[in-house]
């Protein structure tokens, strides 16, 4: 029999972030409940033992749902926990919970971590505060729009069930000329001496950053990269600008596989870096710790170490890409000294003004610096500055090299992105623009981290299908050199190749490395149970995709099937990939003259297994 | 009758004529000495009678072999029995699959030495690495058995295989066995697709281009952008509201000069070409105090 012991009496906050958004949802949710005197304690879900679960008096889910319907990473653990058959359904009697999703009404999944968790946390005798509150970044202020009004339900229907959590009741009262919040770290100047010592390093340097968490790359790099080869594979002025990228290894230490992800520290634009540091009237050359408010002098929490500004401004703080938050515009209007601009950053602060913020800001992409020039009036104190400008964050890539082949060197094919705003600005992608500016000649060390991905390694005996469009070629380059060296020695399965592209003669990536894999009994080649079909969806009239190049092979991509093969699936489209599993259905219904649905669980089951893997990025 | 490829989930016992079965029998140890008994206790685990009229094949010290002194596709069933930790599962594992013939079955033995906790591990990483091994139809026997199946392929036949039931690989993996299946904690209402026009890009007059637009959508709204300025508009730009000139954080949605850099009155609005950064712009027209 379950034993109650002594009850948190806190307002417990557990969120489950991929790109940041549920992280300040939540950090939101904890500094309204803070201004309500209301106790919390805030925490990832991978930092959380979900065994305490029962314990716990009010918990609030705050989680959103990847493009693909999945859990973020942080969320894994716990969720497999909360899926076991051993929990009965009084498991959480007595817990009062609800949930917050954040999702995109664009997938079909919409989501669907938010749905489930919350279903399943009834199932296991938990008591619901309110209905679930759904997040929806097709709504004109994002999740915002639905998080405001969700909360105010929040803080009525907490008053009422469990008034000891707010003692002042559920309202709180603005003082617009004091902010009651303060900032979560203080800052040291030192007064350096040439020969003391300084951290200078990209480990060190972010490891000092608040922001910092223990699920993000921050920590020392795997390694430094340097460029040695920066080419074209698009055609000038077709419409798409994807670079070839190879890097020298610095270190022989580094081993990695074929389907694996590469993430790397971009560099920030020096004059950039410059104008926000003139801009917000630091100085450059100072040097500084980062502590923990509150803490004295002595905490050793490596932070004593001092860094120069310019150093960690250029580490550490997206300064020219990342949009601000909310939060920033609420802070900014306290700290702006001209009536109009402080007004209106009150307005874009205040639920009124929500929609309007979001068109301004998170729809037109505004970076820090952009803001600061908008309103010329504000001076944020640095300690703020470090709070709330964004963290400057390392972009992954899949590779698209194998070290079998090409030992001591990675490679990367990226597509430099670029885009029009609404208000008809251009803007070009952060990462990729700075590295296709690259000089190998000038090479400069990239901090750079390696992990796997979505997509394992096949064995030799292996047969794959690969389902690649665009950038979604990257892994399989790997995976078809990987296999062509093995050949050489040992028997290798077939592979087939389904390739997209606009153009023949625009985009056609690594033409020729395909169709010479594609001959001479090569990996790719259909004497040897394989193939290489591309879609060239513009050169015709009618739009022709990869998936239209599958059907019309059916018979061929059904045998491999049926002989085990694995199906791979990877490319930058949000459709793609459902699109092509539709392929993959309709090919198993018609091939063995079963049901649409029968298809469908075969497919299924051969996911569960291991044998289906999709790797989609935006 | 209702299909379903997965009804086959258990693995039934069935007394059959050991020797019928399994024609050609391997068997394969790192131990230098193993008696034969042990081979026939291994292959009892079947489920089959008649085993000692089998006649295996047994290679000892195995751990030093780099590859099976037998034809490629000429054993029927394969039985490994390994004693020390040290278990090369790739190279096994081809070997294994070479000299399997199609349809054969492998039993793989491995012995627990180590840890306590340690062996838990162990079966679902062999599994793991038989499954992408191309393997089918692996099951764990027990806490150290793993059986599997070659599959029935001809590299390069140009015939479908039509039938379901024969053909399809009919894999058993089951890790999750422990935990409720998370698709039954959507209803229907979750499951609807939710309403928003979808994929065709097409149709529709309001549909913006999508985020990441590969259809060409985007293009052509590019293309159809113009300033919608006049020059009078911007060689003496005015504004009724006032606002016009503070910047974009404080222009109306309709307003004319949005995108463009904060102006003065009267001033000839500097336009911004797509290669300059906005905030050098900024600094030249409104000097930031």
């Amino acid at each position: 029999m379950k034993e109650i012991q002594q009850r948190h009496h806190k307002l417990l906050i557990l969120y489950a972030t991929q790109t940041g958004n549920a992280l300040d949802a939540s950090e939101r949710l904890a500094r309204e409940a803070e201004r309500r005197a209301c106790p919390i304690n805030l925490l990832s879900l991978h930092q959380y033992d979900p065994n305490l679960l029962p314990q716990e008096e009010a918990v609030v889910f705050v989680v959103s749902t990847t493009g693909q319907g999945d859990t973020p990473d942080s969320m894994k653990v716990f969720w497999r926990f909360l899926l076991q058959r051993s929990l009965s359904q009084h498991w959480l009697k007595g817990v009062h919970y609800t949930v917050f999703g954040l999702g995109d009404s664009g997938y079909q999944k919409y989501n669907f971590v938010a749905k489930k968790l919350d279903k399943r946390l009834k199932d296991l005798g938990g008591t619901t505060i309110l209905e679930r509150g759904l997040g929806d970044d097709q709504h004109p202020s994002g999740y915002e729009g639905t998080l405001d009004p969700w909360m105010s339900s929040l803080w009525r229907i907490l008053n009422t069930i469990k008034p000891e959590f707010l003692p002042n009741g559920p309202d709180v009262s603005i003082q617009d000329t004091v902010l009651i919040d303060q900032p979560k770290v203080q800052i040291t100047y030192h007064n350096i001496e040439s020969h003391f010592s300084t951290a200078s390093d990209t480990g060190s340097v972010r490891s000092m950053h608040p922001g910092k968490s223990s699920s993000d790359r921050s920590g020392h790099p795997d390694c430094f990269l340097k460029m040695v080869k920066n080419l074209p594979l698009t055609r000038a002025n077709c419409g798409k600008d994807v670079r070839h990228f190879e890097f020298e290894l610095e270190s022989h230490a580094i081993k990695y596989d074929t389907g694996d992800v590469l993430e790397i520290l971009p560099g920030q634009d020096s004059a950039e870096v410059d104008a926000f540091i003139r801009r917000c009237d630091l100085d450059p050359d100072a040097f500084i710790s980062i502590s923990p408010r509150g803490t004295d002098d002595c905490n050793g929490h490596g932070s004593r170490i001092p860094i120069q500004l310019k150093t960690f401004v250029e580490l550490t703080m997206d300064v020219a890409s990342a949009s601000p938050r909310r939060y920033f515009f609420e802070v900014m209007s306290f700290f702006a000294t001209a009536e109009h601009e402080k007004e209106r950053l009150q307005y874009f602060s205040s639920p009124e003004g929500r929609d309007d913020l979001y068109q301004y800001n998170q729809k037109e992409r505004r970076t820090v610096l952009e803001v600061l020039e908008d309103f010329p009036s504000v001076q944020m104190p640095l300690e703020w500055l470090i709070q709330l400008v964004p963290m400057l964050k390392t972009r992954a890539f899949s590779i698209s090299s194998s070290q079998s082949v090409h030992p001591n060197q990675v490679h990367l094919t990226v597509s430099v992105v670029s885009w029009t705003t609404p208000y008809k600005r251009k803007k070009k992608g952060f990462c990729s623009s700075w590295l296709a500016t690259l000089d190998p000649c000038n090479a400069v060390g990239i901090p750079a981290w390696f992990h796997k991905g979505s997509l394992p390694t096949p064995s030799p005996s292996l047969p794959l299908i690969l389902v690649g469009p665009g950038t979604g070629c990257a892994p399989f380059r790997g995976f078809i050199e990987e296999r062509a060296l093995q050949s050489k020695t040992i028997s290798t399965a077939p592979i087939m190749f389904f390739f997209g592209c606009w153009n023949e003669d625009g985009d056609f990536l690594y033409k020729d490395l395909w169709l010479n894999h594609s001959q001479n009994n090569g990996v790719l080649s259909e004497a040897n149970g394989g193939g290489f079909y591309v879609a060239f969806s513009r050169d015709q009239p009618e739009k022709v995709y990869v998936q239209h190049k599958m059907k019309e092979h059916s018979g061929r991509v059904w045998n491999l099937l049926a002989d085990g093969a694995a199906v791979y699936i990877a490319g930058s489209s949000t459709k793609m990939p459902t699109d092509v599993t539709s392929a993959f259905e309709e090919i198993v219904s018609k091939e063995n003259e079963v049901s649409k649905e029968d298809a469908v669980r075969w497919i299924r089951a051969l996911e569960r297994c291991g044998k289906y893997h999709i790797e989609a990025w935006s | 009758m209702s299909f379903h490829p997965f009804s086959h989930f258990q693995f039934t016992i069935r007394f059959t004529d050991a020797a019928k079965m399994y024609g050609a029998v391997l068997a394969c140890t790192d131990e230098a000495v193993l008696p034969v008994s042990q081979v026939f206790d291994a292959i009892r685990e079947l489920g089959n009678e008649g085993v000692e009229k089998l006649d295996p094949l047994v290679i000892t010290s195995a751990s030093s072999l780099s590859k099976f002194p037998v034809e490629s596709s000429s054993v029927d069933l394969v039985v490994l029995i390994w004693k020390s930790l040290d278990f090369p599962i790739d190279q096994l594992t081809q070997e294994v699959l070479r000299v399997l013939k199609a349809g054969g079955t492998t039993l793989i033995h491995k012995s627990s030495q180590s840890a306590v906790g340690s062996g838990d591990k162990m079966i679902p990483d062999l599994e793991n690495k038989l499954l992408l091994a191309g393997f089918s139809e692996i099951q764990a026997l027990q806490s150290s058995v793993i059986k599997a199946k070659k599959p029935s392929w001809k590299i390069g036949s140009s015939f479908a295989l039509k039938k379901f039931v024969k053909s399809s690989p009919k894999v058993q993996i089951d890790f999750d066995s422990d935990l409720i299946d998370k698709n039954s904690l959507l209803s229907e209402e979750d499951l609807k697709k939710p309403e928003l026009p979808s994929g065709d890009c097409e149709i529709g007059p309001t549909r913006k281009a999508c985020k990441n637009c590969s259809c060409g959508r985007a293009e052509e709204e590019e293309k159809v952008l113009k300033l919608g300025l006049t020059a009078e508009q911007i060689n003496n730009p005015q504004s009724a509201c006032g606002s016009c000139g503070l910047g974009d954080a404080f222009r109306c949605s309709t307003c004319p000069y949005k995108g463009l850099p904060a102006f003065k009155m009267g001033e000839t609005v500097l336009l911004l070409s797509p290669s300059l950064k906005l905030f050098g712009v900024i600094s030249l027209v409104c000097p930031v105090a």
